[in-house]
């Protein structure tokens, strides 16, 4: 995979998906197979501080507010942070009200703890990025902003999109990779117009699988 | 109706059958010998299935013989100045109507119920009154030869004795139609889960009555207990009449089950919602420190409910006990003496006070559910240096909630021990006041440890980990064991000070090297 390009995992439901992030995260011990980061030419293992998770369920520190929370997070990682700026400014950015920043997480609305989780996971600027479902489960409004929002941020990381909802694949997505019967599997675009590629995708996800 | 004999049947089997693998599967070592395709293994499933139905055999028989046992007969036997068999009867019949009204088959709101009703769609008369008439043949079958048994021995005569197992059905049926002709008078059905005010009040009465009347000398005549055991058999014929021909199992059922369906559902939330609800939302909370502390410092704050408030009322209970017993040593001599002498032997039985009032296990499961839950997901947070930063922090928090009950009592025994007598070793007092700390200290130890190295918790904050059950019921198990030993004060407690420090010790090491790898979400 290529730095500064989206990534589209699509599988079917119960493909394994989350699961693939969560060997690539460590929350799982992987049967077999490896991964690694390769930079100026050399390849590295990856650490921890290169992943960043965005789960499909949003899950913030529910006794801390807001700005608490960015502040902790602030504190921790100052060394790494390239350009900090002030709390407002990252409010601002993902557009959380100014009423809300020092509301307990818990308090929060769906859409808005997504936010800081994605937020928290775009500050720490990790090389590899891995979102699960991210927008599956938003109101219209926050689906917008999320979606300019990933867009504004693939320079210098990998991003990986799962889902299984094509169009947003599509639409979003540099590359699309295919998952199903644990085997990933990367789909050519050449030559092919949008609604063949799509028919391309449906059909190598319906091969050999029982409805 | 025999077919819908035969599906409910295997339905239970099926849902017992795969508890059982299921729990199978919860055993650590068993656990890693076990295939992934569990629940599909012939020859397993056959031992499983044996299992249940050995199960559901000794389950007719056991609680009728402990019951009897327990409550009847043994505690009838306290009762001295009355005739036996009055008091065996006696307690028996009102303990009957009690278990008629709170515990009764029909109107159980049970899963294999839900299943076989709500989801697929069985026949709910059939189905009820399959399973109810069920229960009360495994009633009478159950009850049968230890009422003979416990009854001969009562010098009950026989034909009372084989009788009683009958009456006891027919109480129950005929309070079961009671309770059906209510529901249909309000749509209002007691469940034996959501205990009816009524018959909650009325079973309390009743159990005062069993238990607090022969006390007194007084009980129920023979002649009347017998006349009532005949008189429950046309009672419960009358019932069964009209549980059999009563009309509206379905919507009963439905009214019945709706609540069972909210309840799985609830069940998930309640442990979440419960943890959530201890965070305080007083908005003049605030931190001035940084990083880890910062963190730390609102987490404590924040649950403070449950941390600190409980802790200072621990100590607080704790000083007006150990004051109340001190003031009494000054006044009655008798007293004094044998305070002295229990207290020289008393040490062991501080491991499990110390246990028993330990904050840890609230403080473990509050930051599981309210705070590492969510912040395990960032990588940061799992950053080697930061999960041990973070492991120090709060063990320092834990240890100094823990110490303020665990100091007064520490001080108030040994001023006990002082004003009760004293020692002639002086050595004691400090041992005496050391060991408590160090055992409190113990127990913050290892909770932390056991959650840092066993991460017992899944997202859905089930506890997921055999290992960690296990690890704390051996803890409770030992530490209950500590209660029933007497031990000098000197002996027992210096050896409780150095296994304190030598388990800390063997925990930082573990902690160290292990909890950066263990201290992960569950999956």
């Amino acid at each position: 995979m290529k730095f500064t390009e989206y990534y589209g995992l699509l599988g079917r439901n119960g493909a394994g998906k989350t699961t693939l992030f969560n060997c690539l995260n460590r929350d799982l011990k992987a049967d077999s197979g490896s991964f690694w980061i390769e930079e100026f030419g050399k390849s590295r293992n990856v650490a921890p501080e290169d992943i960043g998770y965005v789960l499909s369920t949003p899950t913030v520190p529910e006794f801390l507010t807001g700005r608490e929370f960015l502040k902790f997070f602030l504190d921790i990682n100052g060394n790494s942070i390239s350009d900090p700026r002030p709390i407002d400014e990252y409010f601002e950015y993902v557009s959380i009200a100014p009423d809300d920043r020092d509301k307990l997480l818990k308090d929060y609305s769906h859409g808005m703890k997504n936010k800081m989780q994605m937020l928290i996971n775009i500050i720490a600027q990790p090389a590899l990025l891995l979102l699960d479902e991210p927008l599956t489960s938003l109101d219209v409004v926050v689906a917008e902003e999320m979606k300019m929002l990933l867009r504004s941020i693939k320079q210098d990381k990998i991003i990986i999109f799962s889902t299984h909802i094509l169009d947003l694949a599509l639409d979003l997505c540099d590359e699309i990779v295919l998952l199903s019967h644990g085997e990933l599997e990367r789909v050519d675009k050449s030559n092919l117009d949008s609604h063949d590629f799509k028919e391309k995708i449906i059909a190598a996800l319906r091969e050999e699988d029982y409805a | 109706m025999l077919k819908t004999l035969k599906i409910s049947f295997s339905l239970k089997n099926t849902y017992r059958v795969n508890s059982i693998l299921y729990s199978l599967r919860q055993i650590p070592l068993i656990r890693r010998l076990l295939p992934q395709s569990l629940y599909s293994v012939y020859g397993l499933k056959i031992f499983a299935n044996l299992l249940s139905i050995l199960w559901e055999i000794i389950s007719i028989f056991l609680w009728k013989f402990f019951y009897l046992l327990v409550m009847v007969v043994s505690i009838g036997s306290l009762y001295r100045g009355l005739p036996a068999q009055q008091i065996y009867l006696h307690i028996l019949l009102l303990l009957t109507v009690i278990g008629a009204l709170i515990n009764t088959q029909l109107f159980s709101s049970t899963r294999d119920k839900y299943y076989a009703i709500i989801l697929m769609r069985m026949n709910a008369r059939e189905f009820i009154l399959i399973n109810y008439f069920y229960s009360i043949i495994k009633v009478i079958i159950g009850f049968l030869p230890f009422s003979i048994f416990f009854g001969r021995s009562s010098n009950l005569s026989l034909i009372l004795c084989l009788l009683i197992p009958f009456s006891i059905s027919g109480i129950k049926l005929a309070v079961s139609a009671l309770v059906l002709w209510d529901y249909d008078k309000s749509r209002f059905t007691g469940t034996e889960n959501k205990l009816q005010k009524y018959s909650l009040i009325a079973a309390v009465l009743l159990l005062a009555a069993a238990y607090g009347l022969p006390a007194a000398g007084i009980a129920i005549p023979m002649e009347v207990s017998a006349a009532l055991l005949i008189a429950s058999l046309p009672a419960g014929a009358a019932g069964m009449y009209k549980i059999l021909n009563y009309q509206r199992y379905q919507d009963f059922s439905k009214d019945l089950l709706a609540d069972l369906f909210d309840k799985i559902d609830i069940a998930k939330q309640t442990a979440k919602t419960q943890t959530q609800r201890s965070i305080s939302t007083d908005r003049e909370i605030a931190s001035s420190k940084k990083g880890f502390e910062y963190l730390n410092d609102l987490f404590i704050k924040r649950h403070r409910k449950i941390l600190w408030k409980s802790s200072k009322w621990l100590a607080l209970i704790a000083l007006l006990v150990l004051l109340t017993v001190i003031s009494a040593c000054f006044f009655v001599q008798s007293f004094r003496t044998r305070t002295n002498t229990y207290l020289m032997s008393f040490l062991p039985y501080g491991v499990f006070l110390m246990y028993a009032i330990n904050r840890g296990g609230d403080f473990t499961r509050a930051l599981f559910m309210n705070c590492d839950r969510s912040l395990l997901t960032y990588s940061f947070y799992k950053k080697p240096e930061m999960v041990l930063k973070l492991f120090r922090i709060r063990l320092r928090e834990i240890v100094k909630i823990n110490l303020l009950p665990a100091f007064v009592i520490g001080a108030g025994l040994t001023g006990l021990l002082f004003v009760s007598g004293g020692t002639s070793q002086p050595l004691n007092y400090a041992v005496l006041f050391v060991s408590i700390l160090c055992m409190s200290v113990f127990f913050s130890v290892h909770n932390l440890t056991a959650y840092y190295l066993l991460q017992p918790y899944n997202a859905e904050t089930e506890i997921k980990s055999g290992t960690y059950q296990a690890v704390m019921t051996i803890t409770y198990l030992i530490c209950i064991g500590f209660a029933q030993v007497r031990l000098p004060i000197l002996a027992f407690g210096l050896s409780c000070i150095l296994f304190c420090l030598i388990y800390s010790a063997a925990a930082g090491l573990l902690i160290y090297k292990l909890a950066p790898r263990t201290f992960r979400l569950r999956s």
